[in-house]
């Protein structure tokens, strides 16, 4: 394995009873790319994130993440973003922050503050008493907060008006580590377009397609979410 | 990694038990306020009352801490939190062993607690001196001294509370690799492996009783007129036999949990 692959997956498969929901799957991810993992809904996006987040066992195949299996060493360099809200609601914002601060070495208090009152957000409130919106606000804070080598952001964009959308990208992009690299998931593809270096197409659990974002447009004469559209036209 | 994760472990226990120790003491000190209060009919009504509420709060004690460990290890391993436990940068039986050390800190919290409200609410000079009349009368006709006795019924009861909390652990790790009825399979499987547990104690009590007549009369004679020693060796091959079925149960817990989870 060449020192430059952050991630790499060895023909994974992983199928509930009978159905396969990911097929011979294998991907090579460097550093410092931002890589849009691109799908129609149930084509096996979180399926694959979930795998490499050790939340779901594969049925065959390998995950390394900077040459180590999915396990102790390669939480500590992922970040990762699930797509529900996953905080004990018990627990006060600033809680949360002393919780990871406590396990993630790589993360930084100050920066997550900082955010958090950027967002207008208030670290004495309980996530109890905050909306669905402002617990996902927070959720991106911690995990942008991370000095990590790969973040894994699981449709960060999901349910939220257009505005918020360009914040939450802007904040992806002024916030993660140079060196990362940031696989983000999700189908609204025109709205993170501007800000992908690569782009991986996933259809009915297999990769179809992996691609530098400039080379495609150019081969293809056509915007990434042309393509898409274009290539899983129902 | 062990100590932080059983930090965060122990305050959810405390946020969510504390109120009902504090009920306990409060209708524990209720209580005692009313008894050294004349009797009429109506503080004879108010104290029963309370009395009532002191060994509701004791029973929901136990109940809860047991319900509240099973909740929690579901929560955290299985449910939406989840997704930051398994992603948290610690071992499988670090997380595993930080929900077992809780459970058996707060059986032990609870245990100070329920001796201190019963304490608070009942005790007289002439209670004392009937419990320990009776526990004298069991002692002397076991001819075991009460120190070995109440040792005994300690951890014999913290045992079993034991084995049943990992039953469930196991039961939930079991029941939820499956991909539909999570739950229902969960009760299911901590309600057999309770059974299993149950039996091979009962079982290796048996064996041992064919090599010493005293134990086998305890499954040969209805009436409880056994041989002393054969008391006191049963309530030690029993701690034993709970001790490594414990001991082996969180080992099979931990292989499969560290083989890893499917989250949905």
């Amino acid at each position: 394995m060449s020192n430059m692959e952050l991630l790499e997956i060895k023909n994974l498969n992983k199928k509930y009873d009978k159905k396969y929901v990911l097929k011979d799957v294998d991907l090579k991810i460097t550093s410092g790319k931002i890589i849009g993992l691109l799908g129609k809904n149930g084509a096996g996006k979180t399926t694959l994130i979930k795998l490499i987040n050790d939340l779901l066992t594969p049925t065959s195949g390998e995950i390394f993440v900077k040459g180590n299996n999915i396990g102790v060493e390669s939480k500590k360099v992922i970040s990762y973003l699930p797509e529900r809200t996953y905080l004990n609601k018990q627990m006060k914002v600033s809680e949360v922050i002393d919780y990871f601060k406590d396990f993630y070495e790589n993360f930084d208090d100050n920066k997550a503050k900082k955010l958090l009152k950027d967002l207008d957000l208030d670290i004495n409130q309980n996530l109890s008493k905050m909306s669905k919106g402002m617990q996902e606000k927070v959720q991106l804070v911690l995990v942008m907060s991370r000095k990590a080598d790969l973040y894994i952001l699981d449709e960060p964009l999901g349910g939220v008006d257009p505005a918020t959308r360009d914040y939450i990208l802007d904040t992806i992009l002024s916030n993660f580590n140079e060196n990362a690299s940031v696989i983000i998931s999700t189908h609204l593809i025109s709205d993170i377009e501007r800000i992908l270096d690569e782009v991986i197409f996933i259809d009915k659990g297999k990769i179809v397609l992996q691609s530098d974002t400039d080379e495609l447009r150019t081969k293809e004469n056509a915007s990434i979410d042309e393509i898409f559209r274009r290539m899983f036209k129902c | 990694m062990l100590k932080k994760l059983l930090k965060y472990d122990l305050k959810y226990m405390i946020r969510n038990m504390s109120v009902f120790y504090i009920l306990a003491i409060f209708f524990a000190i209720i209580t005692r306020l009313l008894s050294l209060l004349d009797q009429s009919v109506m503080i004879g009504i108010l104290t029963k009352i309370s009395s009532g509420c002191v060994i509701a709060m004791i029973a929901n004690i136990i109940i809860n801490a047991m319900m509240r460990s099973w909740l929690r290890f579901r929560d955290s391993l299985y449910k939406d939190e989840a997704y930051l436990t398994h992603t948290l940068p610690v071992t499988k039986n670090d997380l595993y062993n930080s929900k077992l050390l809780q459970t058996l800190i707060f059986f032990f919290i609870g245990f100070i607690i329920v001796l201190l409200t019963l304490f608070i609410a009942y005790y007289t000079k002439d209670t004392w001196h009937t419990i320990k009349e009776y526990i004298k009368t069991i002692t002397t006709g076991f001819n075991m001294s009460t120190a070995f006795f109440i040792i005994m019924a300690i951890v014999v009861i913290f045992l079993e509370l034991f084995n049943a909390i990992q039953c469930g652990f196991l039961g939930i790790i079991l029941g939820y690799r499956k991909n539909n009825a999570r739950l229902g399979f969960s009760v299911l499987y901590g309600f057999i492996t309770y059974l299993i547990a149950q039996t091979l104690v009962l079982g290796l009590v048996f064996i041992y009783g064919l090599f010493d007549p005293t134990v086998m009369e305890l499954f040969k004679t209805a009436t409880i007129n056994i041989d002393v020693n054969a008391f006191k060796v049963l309530a030690v091959i029993t701690s034993v036999l709970y001790l490594v079925i414990i001991f082996t149960m969180s080992i099979i817990c931990k292989r499969i949990l560290s083989k890893g989870v499917n989250i949905e």
